[in-house]
């Protein structure tokens, strides 16, 4: 019961928020001396009328409240209208979304199953010619640009010829057996995957080995030791169990990068996932996908918090005990 | 000792990593290689002639005879298109692939740019009446045959009901009048117009789409038309006419041709054509990723610019592609000034008064055309690959006045014109006759670099006359804003993509009246005659060489205007670029035309063994 009451009213908190952030990001959007017609205003041979179609079809003849209510309107009805090409918004993003889930999955699901591991193992090695190493491997991760990384690893890719150049599948791809399918995906995410990878898993192994340190140089730690338990026991019952709480806000903020958290190597190797759709967008002002995408984004972060905060309410006691106070 | 050794590791490391970028990748002799026009060497095939097998119309393509099967890969920038309706196409992408689909009556001679018939076998024109034959036996790719009804259905009740994009629409308006549209038996229609109209014609190359394929759509109105044959269409229901049809399109990724097994080209053995199988689009987001696919051969065609093309030309002998020179493409680049002397609502002019002295006068206008280097332009920016222009029709225009033949830079020359226009040098500083420092603004859209750096030169070329020039880049669309809207700038260097082969599509630029008329733009509605006397001239060639129908006889007008705009230069033209086009030299059949590119006769074009 206190936990249907704490995620409803967690709920009722975001619509406030949405509001918001929808106010700010359109009117940044609209007020930008972006004109989605340039291009058209531009060429000799479309006529007059044909612009003012345009500026019809796309609400751009009305005040820029007016535009705003109209879109919230459709948006609450759950029609995220059309984009500046006439194609429904819907339609684009379903396109799209299936194949940066595919990238992103792979990827945070990688990075966790080897950072966290990884975080734990230089904790507890800490010191040692292993925890240098994996140090210096991170600080490189940390510190190299994903874009950088990826345009050398797309000059890898040329120069050898062992991988595609960008892409998701070949053009032949249909014609493939099942096996032949799975060879070519795995060929085509081998590149973006290493890049995603390197990256965020530095991160999250630096950020694991951090707290790790942190609860092991604690008094119950010693004590644990001091009674005599074993060290595996002291590691991973009573020192592990701690030390993964702020991992767990982690993952929630995981959560909200599953749709946008890979744009920029999304872009450089040519992905058809949305971080090139909405790039694109962006770039031309197409104010429906740009609506959508972010309104998107924010309710992936507020879930993702969500389901961090609830998930911390289930591991930690502390946490629990605290939010049932403030309600 | 250990952290000596890291030392050293990290010492060999940093040296290894810089050995590694040191490799020559392009030779540091002259970059701005000659390119020589290849095209000369390319021996053309012989026109299509109609051929007649049992009952059906063919066209028989006169050139040599290849092999069937194979694919070929091209690369597409953007976003993919957005719609395989052929009457809905707003985009180059978009038109593009819908003409792989769909044929229209009549097309164009891809050297000489002479009308041809396509769909239609033959077309007589009779004062105002233009009467087609079509070509008998011919079917759709679903097996029904195409006739009269499909064109009258096309014309009727598509294109003159402006359903989709009306542009084609607007372009068979005359006088607000459109055409009327006969049947005459089941293979033959007629148009008739109300007066003669050059333009008219080439309009008829607007793609025939099946009627009873297209007719319960276009029946539920302009949205319903809208969305149809958008790019999630099942491929295999869609009903073409065209050498290839739709197979596959994956979003962002790709699109796949197959040819149309009902194409009525054949070759020399009377076999049907296309010869490829398939045709594959890859959709890249810029230039660079398309350059990677083509080096990593996942590509068969690239098209080259700038610093690109020495190196691909040097690398061409030792590689599996030739590089074809395609001559100057339909894009120019110019300065226009702004001759607005209107004020605006609140009474103020839109150009500084004294700034307006300076631009109306010609000798001012003239010295700047003088002063601008032209060839170093070409040389410096565009490494060579583009040619200096000085005509308002692009190079490879068909009604090119070729007696304009331009001019070098020439310093003293435009010291001259300035003044005869009354200007003075005073310590390298030029001054106007009241006295007035000339300083003035050049705009162009940031971003842009080819734009950003003529913008440098030009300024640099102006200031050794003693100009103050302010070069200011910005946004595109607040550059286009000023141009057609608020009219508060002075010179802006911009570029406009003209039709080679029917100047009257630039009427909206040269037209007293017209939405692009840049350089004096009237607001929508203006009622004031205040035409420069060379604009009135314009207006009235404009109006008059559209109703003359020969080319003979249109060609002396357009000759006129183009002398008019060279010698009034409210627009200084620079430069058109050149297109280069690297393909593999495994394609066949490969013939390149400055006026249609490389791959206008795709269905000819097969895999040599």
């Amino acid at each position: 019961m206190e936990f249907a009451k704490y995620i409803l009213k967690r709920c009722l908190q975001t619509i406030p928020l949405l509001i918001i952030v929808s106010i700010i990001s359109f009117f940044i959007i609209r007020l930008a001396p972006i004109d989605p017609l340039a291009e058209l205003r531009l060429n000799p041979s479309i006529s007059q009328e044909t612009l003012n179609k345009e500026i019809k079809r796309l609400n751009l003849d009305k005040p820029i409240y007016i535009q705003y209510f109209s879109w919230a309107k459709s948006f609450i009805k759950g029609d995220l209208g059309y984009t500046s090409a006439g194609e429904k918004v819907s339609t684009k993003l379903k396109e799209r979304i299936p194949n940066t889930l595919l990238l992103t999955v792979i990827v945070i699901f990688m990075t966790w199953i080897v950072g966290i591991p990884l975080g734990i193992f230089a904790a507890i090695k800490k010191g040692t010619v292993f925890d240098r190493i994996l140090t210096v491997i991170s600080s490189i991760g940390m510190a190299i640009p994903s874009f950088f990384f990826a345009i050398l690893m797309l000059m890898f890719a040329v120069k050898t010829g062992w991988f595609p150049v960008g892409g998701l599948t070949s053009y032949n791809y249909n014609e493939m057996s099942f096996i032949g399918k799975l060879i070519d995906l795995s060929r085509h995410l081998c590149l973006p995957v290493i890049v995603l990878f390197t990256i965020s898993l530095s991160g999250l192994q630096r950020q694991m080995r951090a707290n790790m340190l942190e609860v092991l140089d604690s008094d119950y730690i010693k004590f644990a030791r001091a009674k005599g338990l074993s060290e595996a026991k002291v590691i991973y019952k009573h020192a592990l169990r701690n030390a993964i709480n702020p991992m767990i806000t982690l993952l929630g903020f995981e959560f909200a990068g599953l749709l946008s958290g890979a744009a920029l190597t999304e872009y450089v190797f040519q992905y058809p996932g949305l971080g090139r759709l909405i790039l694109e967008a962006v770039m031309k002002s197409d104010i429906n996908l740009v609506m959508a995408s972010l309104m998107m984004g924010t309710i992936m972060l507020i879930l993702g918090n969500l389901i961090a905060d609830i998930l911390l309410m289930i591991t930690d006691p502390r946490v629990r005990k605290t939010s049932a106070e403030v309600q | 000792m250990k952290r000596v050794l890291g030392l050293i590791l990290i010492f060999l490391f940093v040296v290894l990593a810089a050995k590694s970028c040191l490799k020559a990748d392009i030779p540091e002799k002259c970059s701005c290689i000659y390119l020589q026009d290849n095209n000369e060497s390319v021996e053309y095939p012989a026109p299509s002639k109609n051929v007649t097998i049992n009952g059906i119309d063919y066209i028989q393509t006169q050139a040599p005879i290849g092999n069937f099967g194979g694919e070929l890969i091209i690369s597409t920038i953007g976003e993919g298109p957005k719609t395989f309706n052929p009457c809905n196409t707003k985009d180059a992408t978009s038109s593009s692939m819908a003409g792989l689909m769909y044929d229209g009556l009549l097309s164009t001679e891809p050297r000489t740019g002479d009308v041809i018939p396509q769909l239609a076998k033959s077309f007589e024109i009779n004062g105002n009446e233009y009467t087609i034959h079509l070509r008998k036996g011919i079917k759709w790719s679903d097996g029904k045959p195409i006739t009269a009804d499909d064109v009258m259905y096309t014309y009727n009740d598509i294109v003159f009901k402006g359903l989709g994009n009306p542009s084609t629409m607007d372009a068979m308006m005359i006088d607000g009048k459109l055409p009327e549209l006969e049947k005459i038996d089941d293979f033959t229609v007629k148009f008739i117009v109300t007066k003669p109209f050059a333009p008219f014609l080439r309009q008829l190359s607007y793609p025939i789409v099946p009627k009873h394929y297209f007719k319960p759509y276009s029946d539920k109105g302009t949205s319903a038309f809208n969305t149809f044959l958008n790019p999630n269409t099942k491929p295999e229901t869609i009903v073409t006419n065209g050498a290839f049809r739709l197979k596959e399109y994956v979003a962002a990724q790709r699109v796949v041709f197959v040819k149309n097994p009902n194409y009525y080209k054949i070759n020399l053995q009377n076999q049907k054509l296309p010869y490829l199988d398939k045709l594959v689009y890859l959709i890249v987001g810029d230039t660079n990723n398309e350059i990677l696919k083509f080096e990593a051969k996942e590509t068969d065609i690239l098209s080259l610019k700038g610093d690109n093309v020495a190196r691909y030309k040097q690398k061409e002998k030792f590689s599996d592609y030739s590089v074809y020179n395609l001559g100057a493409d339909t894009g120019t680049l110019f300065i226009v000034i702004n001759l607005n002397n209107r004020k605006d609502k609140d009474g103020k002019y839109y150009v500084n008064p004294i700034k307006q002295t300076w631009f109306s006068n010609r000798s001012f206008r003239s010295a700047l055309d003088w002063a601008i280097d032209r060839k170093g332009i070409v040389q410096n920016i565009a490494f060579g690959v583009a040619e200096p222009l000085f005509t308002a029709e692009s190079l490879n225009s068909i009604y090119l006045n070729k007696s304009i033949k331009g001019h070098k830079m020439d310093k003293q020359m435009a010291l001259m014109r300035l003044k005869e226009g009354g200007f003075k040098l005073n310590n390298g500083n030029l001054y106007d006759n009241k006295g007035n420092r000339v300083e003035f603004d050049i705009y162009t859209n940031a971003g842009n670099l080819e734009r950003e750096a003529i913008g440098v030169m030009v300024k640099q070329d102006l200031e050794d006359l003693g100009m103050k020039v302010n070069f200011k880049p910005v946004e595109f669309n607040s550059l286009v804003n000023k141009l057609t809207n608020t009219h508060d700038w002075d010179m802006a260097i911009m570029g406009l993509t003209g039709s080679p082969l029917e100047p009257h599509d630039g009427k909206n630029v040269w037209t007293s009246s017209g939405s692009l008329h840049m350089f004096n733009m009237r607001p929508a509605g203006y009622k004031i005659d205040d035409r420069l006397s060379w604009e009135k001239e314009l207006d009235d060639i404009f109006n008059e060489a559209s109703l003359k129908l020969n080319y003979s006889e249109r060609k002396p007008l357009y000759d006129r205007y183009q002398e008019i705009v060279y010698n009034e230069k409210p627009l200084i033209y620079l430069y058109s670029p050149i297109r280069i086009t690297a393909i593999r030299k495994k394609f066949k059949n490969i013939f390149p035309t400055p006026l249609s590119g490389l791959l206008y006769n795709l269905e000819e074009i097969y895999i040599g063994k």
